[in-house]
């Protein structure tokens, strides 16, 4: 008697651990699929949460997106384990074209890198242009915090240092290579007061995060060498057949149209704007 | 320290108010983790037995090997598995990247040898007179061997208990094989890493909780079930 | 039941046993003393089949006619018949019942089971209503053991098997299972084959005693017991009157335990005692004895005869060489005397049942 109550109970824990690998997921069965890769940046802003939606009622598509460094987006494309690309390292995007991964690039939007750090600036950086500014910082050998993992931001950072005529602080001790996303990399400078670049739009984020009185602030932007350009590139059919190449030209026709762009122009956060929309 | 008490509230709050995001990455945990469970100790439990109760040629190095698995970090696993189920790679066509029983599989491999480790270990502690006495009253060798695992099973629910225990608290393999895509693949655990990486850390601290109430929950029935039996 | 021809069984460099012929017939109880590691458990675990030989036959005889090798299949069969019991208490991970009904189960008897059960614990002295239910891990090793003998117990063995069962057991379990294996003796003729350092008990229970050295039978060692009463006498020694006015003389035990000297039992090997047709003249034993031989017994695994000699009141046991026995002629009924040195004797303490 006792045996079967233990046999039942036994039973019915299994059960129900069956049952729940089994829930069907809250999915829409019905509706078409598109993967994508996208920077952790661009993901952090929240921007395709607030699209996904709307291109989702406009044309039917669930977009579903993984958030990687730059390089890893690109590996993706490249294995085919995705079907369309967001990302902001133009000089890489147009190799990867050339190399046939990408095709039919598209830009779509753009804003800015900015230099910040702690409100005192100890390395005097302030309104300087980037150059002066750089210059400052390895004399004084100020804190720095790099991405240091081979993103659109980081080789945008290793090209700031070279034009400025010096050479990447790779083995200095105040030079911090963080090897992860934005945000987390902003998180390091803040704990260790030091100066980094990051796109605009994950600094109004971090701005959000900290209620509008974040510990590291604006100090150096504006510089035409600190633009930065997203596009959104179609993993090349001819490299990956099993790629969904119809659905990611419908995105892509989607994001450059007129409404998609006035969306993108319409995304604030603390009453600012964080993308510029420039598909021609 | 103020973002650890906050987080305890804001557990409570997303609990209460049922936020979506929250309760999707809590099924999703529990779906994957229960796929895993289910399909390692189907595989190990066996494995695991015959590893511990049976002599043979190699039976000490293949021990050694197990055993080594056990160190095996998430984030390799997620690697190995992401070389075979890559579009490119040999079992690509099944399309299990960036899903659920894609998460399933890899984090299977993972606690695998845990499994059989420990299963291990709990038959080959079985006294020597176990066998004699099973023997001497009358069972027979498939007899035995059945006695045997159901002497075992207190070795073999710890087992279970620590597979659940890690599979749970896992990263490296549910955000490699994953990719942490919301209302999908994101789980309890993947989306701990993402709050913390953007700096919400109450939040990480929040989520951490209601993974500690799920893994107390199940281990408190577990409890339940040994002291019925 | 058994017959065994040159049973060998090695272990490193040495024999573990030697035994180049024993028989064990059916319905009789035999013991097995010898010191530890004497192979007297791993003869007992051959015989259960559940150790292998290295070299020789072992053949059992069930119930039917024939003689026939254990073949991996009769050997299932076998065991039904056979069962043994281990030295220390090992109960399986389960309730009292269930470990009591394994045996049966195992064998498909489903019905009844409780009922037989039941038997099963009363015969142990256990009560069933309080104990049935308990775990293996709420039970003394005395009770543990009990429980473990009821195990076999309901088998209703053909041979039971048991290596030191009152050893790691407390004195009232140890005094319940004597008794218990004293009574199924006696009510089913179960063939009985125990190791155990309590000599007194297995010479109130068994048949024969087989004494066992370094993996091989010295003869059906047999030992002498003096019950006593011990008095010390004027020289130190100390003296058992006999009642026809002999006395038995013995050195004093090394070590002694003051208030148990009157539960001091002497202990004489049989080996040790010379046997002679006329009274010797010039020797330095304490102890001449003048007796009647009653019964001579010759045995097949052996070039040694066991005799029982009358003196006074006492059954003496005597071994000596077959050859010894001819050359003094010896035939029952003859009257003769037993030689023995007052430093031959060993001493138990029955109380505690400490050997010496």
């Amino acid at each position: 008697m006792k045996k079967l109550r233990c046999s039942v109970f036994s039973l019915t824990l299994a059960a129900c651990f069956a049952l729940c690998a089994l829930i069907p997921m809250a999915g829409n069965a019905g509706d078409q699929l598109l993967r994508m890769a996208t920077t952790t940046s661009t993901d952090n802003t929240g921007l395709l949460d607030y699209l996904a939606p709307a291109f989702q009622r406009d044309t039917g598509i669930e977009l579903q997106w993984v958030a990687v460094g730059t390089g890893k987006a690109l590996a993706l494309g490249q294995n085919c384990d995705v079907d369309v690309l967001m990302v902001h390292a133009p000089e890489a995007e147009l190799a990867y074209v050339g190399s046939g991964y990408g095709a039919k690039r598209t830009e779509i939007m753009y804003n800015d890198f900015v230099f910040i750090g702690p409100k005192n600036d100890p390395a005097g950086i302030r309104g300087k242009s980037v150059n002066q500014a750089l210059n400052s910082i390895a004399r004084d050998k100020a804190l720095f915090a790099s991405r240091g993992d081979d993103s659109g931001t980081h080789k945008l950072e290793i090209q700031l240092w070279e034009s400025s005529g010096l050479v990447v602080p790779d083995r200095e001790s105040w030079y911090i290579q963080t090897g992860q996303g934005m945000l987390p990399t902003i998180t390091i400078a803040e704990e260790r007061n030091a100066y980094t670049i990051t796109d605009r739009g994950t600094y109004i984020k971090y701005e959000d995060n900290k209620k509008g009185n974040p510990p590291l602030i604006i100090l150096v932007e504006g510089d035409d060498s600190l633009k930065n350009q997203y596009s959104v590139i179609a993993v090349n059919p001819e490299n990956c057949p099993s790629a969904d190449y119809e659905n990611a030209l419908k995105f892509i026709d989607w994001i450059r149209a007129e409404r998609a762009q006035k969306l993108i122009g319409d995304f604030t956060m603390l009453g600012k704007q964080l993308f510029m929309p420039n598909a021609r | 320290m103020d973002y650890i008490a906050e987080g305890f509230i804001t557990a409570l709050k997303l609990l209460a108010r049922g936020d979506p995001e929250t309760y999707s990455a809590f099924f999703t945990t529990l779906r994957v983790s229960s796929i895993s469970i289910l399909a390692s100790m189907v595989m190990g439990i066996p494995l695991g037995f015959a590893l511990g109760y049976y002599s043979f040629p190699g039976k000490r190095q293949i021990r050694a090997v197990v055993d080594t698995l056990l160190a095996l970090p998430t984030v390799v696993v997620g690697l190995f598995v992401y070389a075979l189920v890559t579009r490119r790679g040999p079992l690509g066509i099944l399309g299990l990247l960036f899903t659920i029983p894609g998460i399933a599989v890899a984090q299977t491999i993972l606690i695998l040898p845990i499994v059989i480790s420990l299963t291990a270990t709990a038959v080959s502690n079985l006294d020597v007179r176990f066998r004699r006495t099973v023997s001497t009253l009358g069972a027979g060798s498939k007899r035995t061997a059945l006695t045997a695992i159901y002497e075992s099973r207190f070795g073999v629910l710890a087992a279970a208990v620590t597979a659940y225990g890690r599979v749970i608290g896992e990263v490296g393999v549910s955000m490699m094989i994953g990719g942490n895509i919301k209302w999908h693949t994101r789980t309890i655990t993947t989306a701990i890493a993402l709050e913390t990486g953007k700096g919400q850390f109450a939040m990480g601290i929040a989520l951490g909780l209601v993974l500690l109430l799920l893994a107390f929950v199940v281990n408190w029935i577990l409890q339940i079930v040994r002291r019925v039996r | 039941m058994y017959e065994i021809q040159n049973l060998k069984r090695r272990y490193g460099d040495g024999f573990t046993l030697d035994i180049p012929s024993l028989a064990i017939e059916k319905g009789k109880a035999y013991g097995f003393v010898g010191p530890n590691g004497s192979g007297k458990s791993t003869l007992l675990r051959i015989l259960a089949s559940l150790d292998e030989p290295d070299g020789g036959r072992v053949l059992f005889h069930a119930e039917t006619a024939q003689p026939r090798e254990p073949s991996r299949q009769s050997k299932q069969q076998d065991r039904a018949l056979v069962t043994m019991l281990l030295q220390e208490p090992y109960l399986l991970k389960r309730s009292v019942f269930e470990n009591i009904a394994y045996g049966l189960r195992v064998r498909g008897i489903r019905r009844s089971l409780r009922s037989r059960v039941h038997e099963a614990l009363m015969m142990v002295g256990l009560e069933p209503h309080t104990f049935s239910h308990r775990k293996w891990s709420e039970l003394s090793g005395g009770e543990a053991q009990r429980v473990a003998l009821a195990a076999r117990l309901i088998l209703t063995p053909e041979v039971l098997i048991l290596d030191e069962p009152t050893a790691s057991v407390d004195r009232v379990s140890a005094q319940l299972i004597r008794e218990t294996i004293r009574t199924i003796r006696h009510a089913h003729n179960t063939t009985l084959l125990i190791a155990s350092h309590d000599t007194t008990w297995l010479h109130g229970v068994c048949d024969e005693i087989l004494k066992m050295q370094e993996g091989r039978i010295v003869g059906s060692g047999e030992e002498n017991i003096f019950t006593g009463p011990w008095l010390p006498a004027p020289d130190g020694l100390w003296e058992m009157n006999l009642s026809d006015g002999q006395r038995i003389r013995a050195l004093p035990p090394s070590e002694m335990i003051p208030h148990l000297t009157e539960n001091a039992v002497a202990l004489l090997d049989s080996t040790s005692i010379i046997v002679t047709t006329e009274r010797p003249d010039h020797v330095s034993a304490q102890n001449i004895l003048s007796g009647m031989l009653a019964h001579l017994y010759t045995f097949k695994h052996s070039e040694r005869v066991k005799l029982d000699i009358q003196v006074a009141e006492l059954p003496m046991t005597c071994n000596i060489t077959r050859a010894a026995a001819r050359s003094l002629g010896l035939l029952p009924g003859l009257d003769v005397w037993v030689v023995f040195k007052a430093s031959s004797l060993s001493w138990q303490w029955v109380e505690i049942g400490i050997g010496e």
